[in-house]
């Protein structure tokens, strides 16, 4: 899935470019309601950026949760793998410097 | 009182940064429908105490919340701070979700804040109080606030259901604004430290997580050290638990974490009322091995903050003045792409977002958008 995220990570986090939601819609609290139509289209790339975006990042486990740690045990690995164990030697003050 | 604009916002989704970033931009919010098509509509009971909490340091802030919770207007006011505050947070969410959003604030406060929190303080689903410890506190230096002042006291635990935890936690002001970081090089491991805390089990749990996390940390890396904390009696809270919370430290002083507890749910306890037996948790060997896991997944994934602190650290590079910040993360979690879509609603603040193959990791700049801690420079 990497290769897949590098291609347009500024589009997953922020939408296409062609269809650039205005970044402060403000407006009265008073007549508002002629304003909703405008609400909807606010709204609704959100949705379907989660939608076409759905590999690698966030589809189906971003949920309505307001929680910072991003715990998946699913994708916990078995690190008593020797092949895994090489994998991110090297990422340790133990490991082989001279490569 | 001229009519006050009103940035619509929709859903319950992201309260909390909607609700930190809406006071550090001093913009009004409204947020509708949240979570009105749910079985329990509105507004949670962590939500509403997170709301009277921004209310107790901020002065001049309005909050309204419509019958049935569905609605809210927040008029965000100044930051005070203060200190020897007192506040429960509820046994919803434990006391990982209310630190976050408030050591953000409480840097541009007017006074420095010190706060007495009561609640759950380890649980699997927050960041719990030792990973804010060891963790989260250190990533602040980065970004130039001073340190002093910068504490959290862990009086009691509490785990879930019912609590019974307090924590101190003192925040220091930014005297002027933050500084931009520029922080990209992640270093490599060069020891791990951790706390392993059980409340009303045997104190013996606490040695099993310990062995078997050290199993795993065996074949990297020799110097592991993890902190045991039994707490039995009142400083034990109400209910039993067992968590273990991992930091590794790296050459270049980054802290990648990770943490987890297991507890009984509030059904489990009904149930433990109506019949003798017990239901079964996660042994504390697995427990030990899981958290380990994860702590060697962050590792493998890269970056100079763990997916946790993703969020924060986005946030912090957007509240830096109008400097070039640059920090690298491994993979983006859902969380920190929430986090960067709220930080262009509210502050305008864009990330130029690119990916490293080679290393698998993701480069993220930004140009601050120049917040001055104004509280302060009011009086």
């Amino acid at each position: 899935t990497i290769s897949r995220q590098n291609k347009n990570l500024m589009q997953l986090v922020y939408g296409q470019p062609g269809l650039e939601i205005g970044a402060a819609v403000q407006e009265r609290l008073s007549g508002s309601e002629s304003e909703d139509g405008e609400d909807d289209e606010f709204f609704k790339p959100k949705g379907e950026r989660e939608k076409t975006s759905n590999e690698g990042i966030g589809a189906d486990s971003f949920s309505a949760e307001d929680c910072s740690k991003y715990s998946n045990y699913a994708n916990t690995k078995d690190w008593s793998n020797d092949d895994l164990i090489q994998s991110i030697r090297d990422r340790f003050v133990t490991g082989d410097w001279s490569k | 009182m001229g009519k006050v604009n009103y940035k619509r916002l929709k859903g319950g989704q992201q309260f909390r940064q909607r609700l930190v970033l809406a006071t550090l931009s001093s913009t009004p919010i409204l947020i509708e429908d949240i979570r009105s098509d749910d079985i329990s509509p509105g507004l949670r009971p962590h939500e509403v105490s997170l709301l009277r909490l921004v209310e107790r340091i901020s002065d001049d802030c309005t909050v309204e919340i419509n019958d049935t919770g569905t609605k809210l207007k927040y008029k965000p006011g100044v930051v005070i701070g203060g200190k020897h505050l007192v506040h429960d947070c509820g046994l919803s969410r434990s006391i990982g979700y209310f630190l976050e959003p408030l050591i953000l604030l409480g840097l541009f406060g007017k006074k420095p804040l010190s706060i007495r929190l009561k609640g759950i303080t380890n649980d699997p689903k927050d960041p719990s109080v030792d990973t804010f410890r060891t963790t989260t506190m250190h990533l602040l230096k980065h970004f130039g606030v001073p340190l002093e002042g910068l504490d959290l006291k862990i009086e009691s635990r509490g785990a879930p259901p019912l609590g019974g935890g307090e924590v101190v936690l003192g925040v220091p002001i930014v005297p002027g604004s933050l500084s931009a970081a520029n922080w990209i090089d992640e270093g490599m491991v060069r020891r791990i430290r951790g706390v392993a805390f059980s409340t009303r089990v045997s104190p013996q749990i606490g040695n099993r997580m310990v062995y078997a996390a050290r199993g795993i940390f065996n074949s990297f890396i020799p110097d592991v050290h993890i902190f045991i904390d039994s707490k039995s009696g009142p400083s034990g809270g109400k209910s039993p638990g067992y968590g273990i919370s991992l930091v590794a430290e790296t050459t270049s002083g980054c802290l990648i974490s990770a943490d987890s507890a297991v507890c009984y749910t509030q059904e489990d306890l009904d149930h433990m009322n109506d019949s003798e037996e017990k239901p079964d948790l996660l042994p504390p060997e697995d427990l030990g091995v899981r958290v380990a896991s994860m702590l060697l997944g962050e590792i493998e994934q890269g970056g100079v903050v763990d997916s946790t602190h993703q969020g924060l650290v986005f946030l912090l590079c957007a509240l830096c003045p109008q400097d070039v910040s640059k920090v690298r993360v491994g993979r983006l979690t859902p969380y920190g792409i929430e986090t960067l879509r709220n930080i262009r609603e509210f502050l305008g603040v864009k990330f130029v977002i690119t990916p490293e193959p080679v290393t698998s990791t993701v480069l993220l700049k930004c140009v601050g958008c120049g917040l001055k801690n104004l509280s302060r420079k009011a009086s």
